[in-house]
């Protein structure tokens, strides 16, 4: 029952670690491509997800400095660090969609196992 | 303040500078962008000379980015083993590139090379940050360029087999960041600090509070520098990614890209953990086990193989199995030889790959069954390559030795004499598949039958550099050794 | 449409350091203003925008201008990348030529980065990318 109740308080850490299993699990045993570069940004998206959650204070406002600074903020690191994150991972995806069309090219197919096949064939 | 103080932001900032100058170089003044290059590495070379000198005599010291100090500014690190692996990875990346200026002209397409230099500067500069950097996120980013980069400079050759081993280089390879990061945020969550020594410090109350968070980010961060430094089970992605690669961008991933994530877990375990928690759980007989078995499968593969880079690309599993050795075995003497051996290594085995690049640039072999009476026609080669594999196999006189010999010593030192036998026995398989080769090359009597294009000297002189330094560190290991004896010492 | 969105990219942009926002956020409107002319009229008309060389010299010229604006402040005695410790002019708090160099660094991130996505847009399009790197 306790470990219930922690599990009820902590839900947001739980779904980001749910989240990061899906991805890196999509990742590994689909053989469609696409599923695979989709997976990597739910596995990213998680665990960004879980660094806002850290920072995030209840009832915080938005960091930006106002004239009575006594108010509660937000921590802004996490959010920012999180916003290099994305672009490091819209740089990983846009490089990885890239590859896909090249190797759609030269196969025909974005799915691994006819990859496999097709060059088996040869 | 002088100059010199900020040659560890300099260094990057060049690299990283170059890496954006160079497409355009390339569009407006073609003839200038590989020049500029090779002095900009030079240059960056230099600086870590310098810096070398510089932490001799004044002892380490941290360089804030944006002169911000830690808690809110990124700060880099400068200290002996830092600079070491600065100062390989951009000799090493130096020497590669000399070579690579004529070995390219075949393998790519004229109009890709100013990207060509493009990703290799990127390269170089996150390498080097990896090393600098005292910081989790700053190491997360610089992890992440490297990983693109490193894939790019595979995927450029635009061929069927290179595309797909750099997308699944890339897909590993952002497995291993994602789990870093979440490591890193399971650090944060209980330090809500992202400097190394901060980390460290706030770690040992927060592991009596939270000690699950503890153990999961030390499991996540030997999944995601396992990955990337392909330690046994986690090396799937490597013998396609670098046997399909052009032969610089193996020398470089083979040499200098896995090395510097070993580098990095070894900063993880050794100053980021406090010593009790790796003490409280078996990390570093899991790293040990794990190498030892890459040791031996590594090998085991390698002689099986018919290509010869992929041969290589085997091996590294091996060799890189050394390194992880020493990090594992947890004694100054044995994380001395890893060390050596990271040195060594990077050395024989971007020469090995050159030499592989030679021959199949000379005649466009890639079988190691074809190879029989190469050694008569390109007699150069094959003596380099022969050093090289003695260096692998530790024979006395080359660099190799020297590492392993460390490696034992300390094996013993901790009462472990399996992994002696584990060593020996690598050795004689290393043997096993490095002879053949070089015997059939020599003693071969029938004339050897494919065409034979003359290799350029711009091609050959960087392998007696190669030659000259694996032998001047087998004979003169000792600078290097109290080097690194030095820059251990804060470790234990 | 798209010149509203492009108002409000640079917008974004230049007021980075007073409201959230900043070179990525705004270079990424701008950068999609772009596409979605090429999307909503065809491939030639957007291309017409802006060149593949021009979208790739500005993405060089950008990342460039980010790195030199850092060694400004080593040559003017500060660290690398530092801002009033560097005597960059400071202005009044909430003005907008107000924070020395993070307004010539988001600019510069600013071109970067709506350059970049059109780059990669056209290159995954076309399907022929010839370069990785993209931050």
């Amino acid at each position: 029952m306790e470990m219930l109740i922690r599990i009820l308080h902590n839900y947001y850490y739980m779904v980001a670690i749910l989240l990061f299993v899906i991805g890196m699990h999509t990742m590994l045993t689909h053989s469609n491509l696409i599923k695979k570069v989709i997976a990597m940004n739910i596995m990213d998206t998680s665990v960004f997800l879980l660094f806002v959650a850290i920072g995030y204070t209840y009832g915080g406002a938005a960091p930006i400095v106002a004239e009575n600074s006594e108010i509660l903020y937000v921590n802004p690191l996490p959010g920012s660090l999180m916003l290099t994150g994305i672009v490091v991972a819209v740089s990983i995806t846009a490089y990885a969609l890239s590859l896909v069309v090249k190797i759609y090219r030269f196969y025909g197919t974005v799915d691994y196992d006819e990859i496999c096949l097709i060059r088996s064939q040869e | 303040m002088g100059l010199e103080q900020h040659f560890p932001a300099l260094i990057i900032a060049i690299l990283f500078g170059i890496a954006f100058l160079s497409p355009l170089l390339f569009r407006w003044a073609r003839k200038l962008s590989a020049p500029v290059l090779i002095t900009t590495l030079a240059m960056a070379t230099m600086m870590a000379v310098y810096l070398l000198v510089l932490v001799y005599q004044g002892g380490e010291f941290s360089y804030y980015m944006g002169g911000w100090p830690p808690p809110w500014g990124v700060e880099f690190k400068i200290n002996l083993l830092r600079v070491y692996m600065l100062l390989i990875v951009l000799a090493i990346s130096l020497w590669i590139m000399v070579y690579a200026l004529k070995d390219l002209e075949h393998e790519l397409k004229q109009e890709l090379m100013g990207w060509y230099y493009s990703l290799y500067a990127l390269l170089v500069g996150s390498m080097a940050g990896i090393a600098l950097t005292n910081d989790l996120f700053n190491l997360f980013v610089l992890m992440e360029i490297c990983a693109i980069s490193a894939c790019a400079i595979i995927s450029i050759k635009e061929d069927r087999a290179c595309l797909e081993a750099s997308f699944k280089y890339l897909i590993l390879s952002a497995m291993g960041t994602g789990c870093f990061l979440l490591g890193v945020a399971m650090l944060y969550m209980v330090t809500g600090q992202l400097n190394y020594d901060l980390v460290n410090e706030a770690l040992p109350a927060a592991i009596e509070l939270y000690p699950n968070n503890m153990f999961a980010a030390a499991a996540l961060f030997i999944v995601a520098f396992g990955t990337k430094a392909a330690l046994f089970p986690l090396h799937v992605w490597l013998p396609d990614a670098h046997a399909s690669a052009p032969s610089p961008s193996s020398a470089m991933l083979s040499g200098l890209v896995i090395k510097i994530y070993a580098f990095a877990l070894f900063i993880m375990f050794y100053q980021v953990f406090p010593r009790p928690l790796l003490e409280s759980i078996p990390i570093n007989e899991i790293v040990l086990w794990l190498s030892a078995m890459g040791i031996m499968f590594g090998s085991i593969f390698a002689m099986v193989q018919v290509d010869l880079k992929k041969m290589l690309a085997y091996s590294s599993i091996g060799q890189i199995g050394y390194v992880f050795l020493g990090i594992g075995l947890d004694d100054t003497i044995a994380v001395t030889g890893g060390f050596y051996h990271l040195l060594v290594h990077a050395i024989m085995k971007s020469m090995l790959f050159m030499t592989a690049g030679v021959i199949i640039y000379s005649t466009g072999i890639r079988q190691i069954k074809q190879l029989g009476g190469i050694g008569q026609v390109l007699p150069i080669t094959m003596i380099a390559f022969t050093i090289g594999s003695a260096s692998m196999i530790g024979l006395p006189g080359t660099g190799g030795l020297i590492s392993k010999w460390y490696l034992a010593l300390g094996a013993l030192e901790i009462g472990r004499p399996i992994f002696v036998v584990i060593i020996l026995a690598s050795s004689l398989l290393n043997a096993v598949y490095y002879m053949p080769i070089i015997v059939n090359a020599f003693m071969q009597q029938e004339e050897f039958e494919h065409e034979v294009k003359p290799v350029p000297r711009q091609m050959l002189i960087p392998l007696f550099v190669g030659m000259a330094a694996i032998i001047f560190f087998g004979v003169f290991s000792r600078p290097v050794i109290s080097l690194l004896e030095n820059a251990l010492q804060i470790f234990f | 449409m798209v010149p509203f969105i492009q108002v409000y990219g640079i917008y974004i942009i230049l007021h980075g350091h007073l409201s959230p926002g900043g070179g990525f956020s705004g270079g990424a409107i701008f950068g999609a203003s772009l596409v979605l002319i090429a999307l909503s009229f065809n491939l030639e008309v957007g291309a017409r925008q802006i060149s593949h060389a021009t979208a790739s010299v500005l993405e060089s010229g950008g990342a460039l201008g980010f790195i030199i604006t850092g060694l400004v402040a080593v040559a003017l005695g500060g660290n690398y990348l530092a801002n009033q410790a560097a005597g960059f002019p400071m202005g009044e708090a909430g003005e907008l030529f107000s924070a020395g160099a993070i307004f010539i660094i988001t600019a510069f991130l600013g071109i970067k980065v709506a350059s970049t996505i059109v780059t990669l847009f056209y290159n995954i399009i076309e399907g022929d990318d010839k370069s990785g790197d993209a931050h």
